[in-house]
């Protein structure tokens, strides 16, 4: 297991469920979207945590679950010792300051109305860090790390591109001198070129400032060339935890199986063998019972009707939520 | 191999202080029978102007400049309105990217390819709706007695996408247009619609082309791929030499940028910079500020098509003493 020192954050039955209201005065709460579902799961300081899942597995709910912008439901967030979820309001703010975010959208996470040094500058303002000189000291250099101008911080945000504004939101996220950056699908809205250019870009500040990326995304080859160990999600549930290794090598869980299979050949000539998943994903306020995903498994089993599994360690550092690799679903499978 | 549709040095552009600027520059190809062609480009590179010129279906103040685009024995350029719905449908037929906002939500899925059908064909209601129901079997809807009745908002995304190929297959066209039919979709969805589309091709023989962003959706179901840089066409080549040995720069450049899920590197090589903006195009070549390999001739001359190794590829470093080739 994972020495306790070296863990910068560790997430226990984190949970999130989004009331659906309805009746005369819309105060009745009619179900529960179960957006993320008891996730569980340690990351170590200077590693990249990815979570992989199609749309609506609750990978960016849970991101934001972790660092309290979406205030969970139930569960705790350990950062460096701290319990976050016990923490008021104000101590959380200042917590932010060690824990941040970067968006998806480049257009709609800038407002359009600030000059991009003020954009940077904002969050040194927010956390009372430094005075006037000092904060232009580090915006200035907090723009060049990230490969912005000093001419370019005057500007606005609608003169940059896609990757230039991606840039910014990066540089925003960083002047605090995070520890933990929770990046929610930074390059999909990017051009391959581009979105290679801004992952380099990660990698590099990475290593210089030591920094620890919980790197949220749903194109799988991206996330294998980018993180360290990588969790699955499902319907609101981590299936399997593990090294991209393994999980690329030698997926269990069978979800993963045919995620991984469904992605395209990298070559026109290489076969693969394909799971083809039947159906869609099903609501997540009116999950299947038993496993959330028997309905399209290819080994379902009596019990995945009935029963819904956890996650277990089955080899070293591979964790995986399937009947198929516990005691009894060997015996009776 | 018979010739299905040809593009020749089709122009399309806005006009802006009394000047045409280009959108899509001089363009020409053709398209095979039963053949899946793919169109690869990044965002800006003109790829959706020329599907939508396919159709005749570009937006207000975009215009037809010059060229022309021929299937079988017409020619699209000199077509009013009722030319092109005659062809649209029968003869040509497109999908979208984003089947929720292309299907319309007031009707049922029943109604739309009813309404399809009868546009163009001589028959009652009662067999629309049964070819219909044909229709939704071909793509594997399940329950589609019940889809029938239902309305789009009731589908899920990959669903959707389905019965927008249903209806763009109603009436037995010979070319389907294909815009980005899979981005919106997640991957396992990806995989069954891909599935469906080769799947159909192979049953009906039509020629599909297929506008994409995404290399591996190319490699997975294209035969010819032509890639677009900047409103024009940098090379044109099958996909296993595509994919084997890319010859122009950027092609070049766009493989390596992606991540390979089978080969690790620490860091993906990138093409510096951004695409120019139309009316503001190198007078040279037109990826030359960005290319790696770029010397002074191609700063000034834009290049021409030359063929190596079977592909055609429009760069200087590819020997001047060749002839140039037409696509």
């Amino acid at each position: 297991m994972i020495q306790e020192a070296d863990v910068l954050l560790k997430v226990e039955q984190l949970t999130k469920y989004f009331p659906v209201k309805g009746g005369i005065f819309g105060k009745k709460t009619l179900q529960q979207v179960k957006a993320v579902d008891g996730i569980s799961f340690e990351i170590k300081r200077g590693e990249t945590f990815g979570i992989v899942g199609e749309s609506g597995c609750g990978k960016s709910t849970a991101g934001r679950a972790i660092m309290r912008l979406l205030e969970p439901t139930s569960g705790d967030v350990h950062f460096e010792g701290v319990n976050l979820s016990k923490l008021d309001k104000n101590e959380m703010r200042k917590m932010r300051k060690d824990i941040q975010i970067v968006f998806q959208d480049p257009f709609a996470s800038l407002n359009p109305r600030m000059r991009v040094y003020d954009i940077i500058e904002e969050p040194l303002i927010n956390f009372e860090m430094g005075d006037k000189k000092e904060r232009k000291v580090r915006v200035h250099e907090v723009a060049e790390q990230v490969g912005l101008t000093i001419a370019q911080l005057s500007r606005l945000p609608h003169e940059f591109s896609g990757g230039q504004r991606q840039r910014i939101g990066i540089a925003r996220a960083l002047v605090t001198k995070p520890k933990l950056i929770i990046a929610d699908e930074p390059v999909s809205a990017l051009d391959v070129s581009i979105q290679s250019q801004v992952l380099n870009l990660m990698r590099d500040l990475q290593k210089e400032f030591g920094l620890t990326y919980i790197f949220i995304s749903h194109d799988l080859s991206v996330v294998k060339h980018f993180c360290d160990r990588i969790g699955v999600m499902y319907l609101g549930k981590m299936v399997e935890i593990t090294n991209k290794h393994d999980l690329y090598d030698d997926p269990l869980h069978p979800y993963a199986k045919s995620l991984l299979s469904a992605l395209p050949t990298s070559h026109p000539l290489q076969v693969k063998e394909r799971i083809i998943l039947e159906g869609d994903v099903p609501s997540p306020s009116n999950p299947p019972s038993g496993c959330t995903f028997h309905p399209r498994c290819f080994a379902c089993m009596d019990v995945c009707k009935t029963v819904a599994p956890t996650l277990q360690e089955v080899k070293s550092n591979h964790f995986v939520s399937c009947h198929l690799f516990e005691e009894e679903g060997v015996k009776s499978g | 191999m018979t010739n299905v549709m040809e593009v020749k040095n089709l122009r399309v552009g806005i006009r802006h202080d009394d000047e045409d600027i280009a959108i899509v520059n001089d363009v020409s190809f053709h398209l095979n029978k039963a053949e899946t062609l793919g169109i690869v480009g990044e965002s800006g590179c003109g790829k959706s102007m020329m599907s939508l010129s396919l159709m005749g279906l570009l937006p207000a103040g975009v215009r037809w400049q010059s060229g022309d685009i021929v299937v079988d024995d017409l020619q699209f350029k000199n077509f009013k309105t009722r030319d092109w719905r005659n062809v649209r449908g029968k003869k040509v037929s497109m999908i979208f990217q984003e089947p929720m906002s292309s299907l319309n939500p007031v009707h049922t899925i029943g109604n739309q390819i009813v309404e399809m059908l009868l546009s163009h064909e001589d028959i009652s209601k009662k067999v629309a709706r049964v070819r219909a129901l044909e229709m939704l079997k071909l793509v594997g809807i399940p329950r589609p007695e019940n889809v029938l009745k239902e309305y789009p908002f009731q589908l899920s995304g990959g669903m959707r996408q389905r019965v927008m190929i249903a209806i763009a297959l109603a009436c037995n066209p010979e070319i389907l247009i294909a815009d980005e039919p899979t981005t919106a979709l997640d991957v396992t969805i990806q995989a069954q619609i891909l599935e469906l589309m080769k799947d159909i091709q192979k049953k009906l023989k039509m020629s599909i082309v297929l506008i994409t962003h995404d290399l591996g959706v190319v490699a997975e179901v294209c035969d010819r791929v032509i890639v677009m840089y900047a409103g024009e066409i940098v090379e044109e080549a099958n996909v296993v030499s595509l994919f084997d040995s890319p010859k122009h720069p950027y092609t070049q450049g766009l493989m390596e940028s992606l991540p390979d899920i089978d080969n690790e590197k620490e860091y993906l090589s990138s093409i510096p910079g951004i695409v120019p903006s139309p009316g503001n195009m190198p007078k040279g070549c037109r990826f030359a500020p960005r290319c790696p390999m770029a010397h002074e001739r191609c700063h000034i001359e834009p290049p021409t098509f030359k063929t190596e190794d079977g592909s055609n590829v429009k760069c200087w470093l590819y020997s001047e003493d060749r002839e140039e080739v037409k696509l």
